[in-house]
């Protein structure tokens, strides 16, 4: 069903501020990968190595001001979704862990990030499909 | 709690969306307060009545009377 106008547009500021963050972020990394590698030891090549950090923050901020912007009622559900998919994502992450220690393959803590996400979408979707 | 505002809604001829955007909130939260998933904090009921002119009792009802 059609969103109202100020949904709408509250969305496409969002979007704008978000994808603005990772391309400042992108650049960023691109920039810490060519110049900042190559480089001796110094407290430049460490600024320039955590500069990508600067569009992390600007994400940070723009869910900051997106969060602010919703309504109670989204606020809630998404704290209600964040809720469960913390949850799985600890118990998927405890399981692959004692999985480990039973000699399944060292896997990169990063994909943390993927399960989260993973389990994030999974809760919405369900939550959605239930709500019609 | 139950309430009429879908009732209200359509007396106005108004979609989901309109209300959503004369009350600043979202269609998925007037969506969930007519489908009687969500009942409103105090500051929106208030608006909702405010909006349609009526008192908030008349617009929301407790499901059941509690002592």
């Amino acid at each position: 069903m059609e969103r109202g106008l100020k949904e709408k547009r509250s969305y496409s500021v969002y979007r704008k501020e978000l994808w603005l963050a990772i391309a400042v972020y992108i650049v960023l990394l691109m920039g810490a990968i060519r110049l900042a590698r190559p480089m001796d030891d110094s407290i430049l090549r460490t600024a320039l190595l955590v500069s990508p950090m600067i569009g992390f923050g600007l994400m940070i901020r723009a869910i900051v001001r997106h969060v602010a912007r919703i309504d109670e009622y989204q606020r809630l559900r998404m704290l209600e979704s964040f809720s469960i998919a913390m949850a799985i994502t600890g118990a998927v992450t405890f399981t692959y862990g004692f999985l480990e220690t039973a000699g399944f393959p060292k896997v990169s803590m990063f994909s943390v990030w993927i399960v989260m996400g993973a389990s994030w979408a999974l809760v919405c979707g369900a939550r959605a499909l239930r709500d019609r | 709690m139950h309430n009429i505002i879908r009732q209200l809604r359509a007396d106005q001829g108004w979609s989901q969306a309109h209300l959503a955007d004369l009350l600043d909130v979202s269609r998925q939260t007037v969506n969930a307060l007519e489908t009687g998933r969500y009942d409103p904090s105090l500051p929106l009921a208030f608006s909702i009545a405010r909006l349609f002119s009526r008192p908030i009792e008349e617009i929301f009802q407790p499901d059941q009377e509690s002592a």
